[in-house]
């Protein structure tokens, strides 16, 4: 028995549950060279703002333990150039494609929609309201619920694709801004994005990072993932799609158990490029071995 | 598909002086693919703790035995890791990555300054450049170190007839003082010719800072090769930019080898 590991969102069909996450599988290329992407269900590129950016002042990463710190500041090439030279090379893929969009207002994340509506190519958007390293935007969109519910309104009216809204662990309540984007039209929400956090280096007396503060990832947040995944579940409509210190194939799981209909590898790509197409692999087995004939019957399956 | 994890059986750890440390894995994939200024980007272990991977410098390549060596000095839980591994275990690896060194002519002048560690990627360039049958009295070595016993390979050095100088910080092997101090006096007593001369370097960031101020004063063809902390290593997450007069540039995959002319070091 071939099990069915198929997940729609809105009207896009996924091969399987597994996708990249923004910011750490670039444009899709860089990891091309390692295997053959069409396995994986989908790629999420890096978010995409009107303007190209340049980004934070290094140092802009650093370890923690089991896990690390980013505030890389949104370095894209824009969406101009994104059309120009990155789209051709994901085009070509079978694998289904979210461009990630990140904004400073509104208006911005409108005008990237726009620019992005029937662009051969692009399968779905993810819309990014949770950045934690830009001083203006991102998060500032994704930490109230009206501010959440009127930009992805925006984005609904202006685009006809499939949108799905990131949301930020640094809420007070993540349901509430949940609940928030489902009303605005958003066909799934994906969370969570990085934690705040800080390191220091105490020789210096610095900061380890140059924004000083920045976004934290890997196993150290799996924990608070879940919790946020499986309070989530329960309350919207709208697929979840899990991600948040994923690594393996039994993480994944738990975040399908927990109520994710998809999950992102983020981190773990850096640990080992291969890590979500052996999570692709894993969860094939895992339904094989357990008699699971859809994957979509193990979502939110947790026993409470 | 041309790039993936290879695994490296260990063949010997060495402890060459105090937390000084050369590795030598066998993995024909590397041996065969790797150039002068590549790094290879290694798993400590299979845990979460530590997380990332650690970039080296490729150190030293020996084709015909499918093995190359890496060099480092224990500055932390992942070097210290590493330094405890016994021959026979396997090693995940990411290699070769990154850009390399372009080879100066055969009549050209070579310099190389290493600083410390920085000796690891440019022993592995004057090697290529002495199996490639350079002249070794046109090749001049700047190897400059804190103290006397981290003066690595000098013997190695001294045996290929290569002009070699010295420094060490406290004054106990060579010129007391730093690499660039003694470099900069030869330059500017006109002791080493600038025109049809490649330069390199490699070391601590705060001496390439010197070396590309000096560069872009006496207009010297240097490439320098960087270090930084590396998430992916495969030019993905934007994580290890450094800053050039043309803009950030990863130091993974736009590097590590770059024009010393052309980076903005603070």
């Amino acid at each position: 028995m071939i099990p069915d590991l198929s997940v729609k969102i809105g009207k896009v069909k996924f091969s399987n549950p597994v996708l990249v996450a923004s910011g750490t599988f670039g444009y899709g290329e860089e990891y091309g060279a390692f295997f053959d992407l069409n396995k994986l269900g989908g790629i999420i590129t890096k978010s995409i703002t009107l303007n190209p950016r340049e980004g934070h002042l290094p140092p802009r990463t650093c370890e923690t333990p089991s896990g690390m710190l980013n505030a890389i500041g949104l370095a894209n090439v824009g969406v101009k150039r994104f059309i120009q030279e990155k789209l051709p090379f994901l085009r070509n893929l079978k694998t289904k494609v979210i461009v990630n969009v990140a904004g400073s207002s509104i208006d911005e994340y409108v005008e990237v929609v726009k620019r992005l509506e029937g662009k051969k190519g692009i399968d779905l958007l993810e819309i990014n309201i949770s950045c934690p390293n830009v001083k203006q935007g991102g998060i500032t969109f994704g930490s109230n619920a009206k501010c959440a519910y009127d930009c992805l309104k925006a984005v609904r009216e202006n685009s006809t694709y499939p949108i799905i809204a990131k949301l930020s662990p640094n809420v007070a309540d993540i349901v509430e801004i949940a609940i928030a984007v489902e009303k605005a039209g958003a066909d799934a929400v994906s969370l969570i994005n990085t934690l705040v956090g800080m390191a220091i280096d105490l020789e210096a007396k610095k900061p380890r990072l140059s924004n000083i503060t920045g976004g934290l990832s890997g196993p150290a947040i799996k924990p608070v993932a879940l919790a946020m995944v499986w309070k989530t579940a329960s309350k919207v409509k709208i697929p979840v799609i899990g991600l948040g210190g994923i690594m393996n194939t039994q993480d994944a799981l738990e975040f399908i158990l927990a109520g994710a209909s998809m999950i992102q590898v983020g981190t773990g790509n850096f640990v080992d490029p291969e890590c979500s197409v052996k999570i692709v692999e894993g969860l094939k087995e895992y339904c094989q071995e357990k008699k699971i004939k859809k994957i979509t019957d193990l979502v939110g399956k947790l026993k409470t | 598909m041309n790039q993936r994890n290879e695994e490296g059986l260990l063949l010997s750890v060495e402890n060459l002086g105090e937390k000084l440390f050369r590795l030598k894995i066998y993995s024909p994939e590397i041996a065969k693919k790797a150039l002068p200024g590549n790094f290879c980007h290694l798993r400590v272990n299979e845990s979460y703790s530590p997380l990332l991977r650690r970039a080296f410098s490729i150190h030293q390549v020996e084709t015909e035995k499918n093995s190359f060596e890496l060099l480092f000095k224990v500055v932390g839980p992942g070097t210290q890791i590493l330094s405890e591994k016994k021959p026979g275990e396997k090693i995940d690896l990411l290699a070769p990555l990154g850009n390399s060194f372009s080879f100066p002519e055969k009549d050209e002048n070579t310099v190389l300054l290493a600083g410390g560690m920085g000796i690891a990627p440019l022993f592995y360039l004057v090697s290529s450049l002495l199996e490639k049958k350079f002249d070794p009295q046109k090749i001049s070595f700047f190897f400059g170190v804190k103290k006397k016993d981290e003066h690595l390979l000098v013997n190695d050095m001294v045996s290929t007839g290569i002009r070699l100088h010295l420094a060490t910080e406290d004054g106990s092997s060579g010129y007391k003082g730093m690499i660039t101090e003694l470099f900069f006096q030869e330059l500017r007593a006109r002791r080493l010719k600038t025109k049809r001369t490649r330069f390199y370097a490699c070391g601590p960031n705060p001496m390439l800072k010197k070396v590309s101020e000096i560069s872009r004063k006496f207009k010297l063809d240097c490439q320098i090769s960087l270090e930084s902390h590396m998430p992916c290593g495969v030019g993905a997450c934007i994580g290890c930019v450094v800053n050039t007069i043309k803009g950030y540039k990863r130091v993974c995959k736009d590097g590590p080898v770059f024009d010393a002319r052309e980076v903005i070091l603070d």
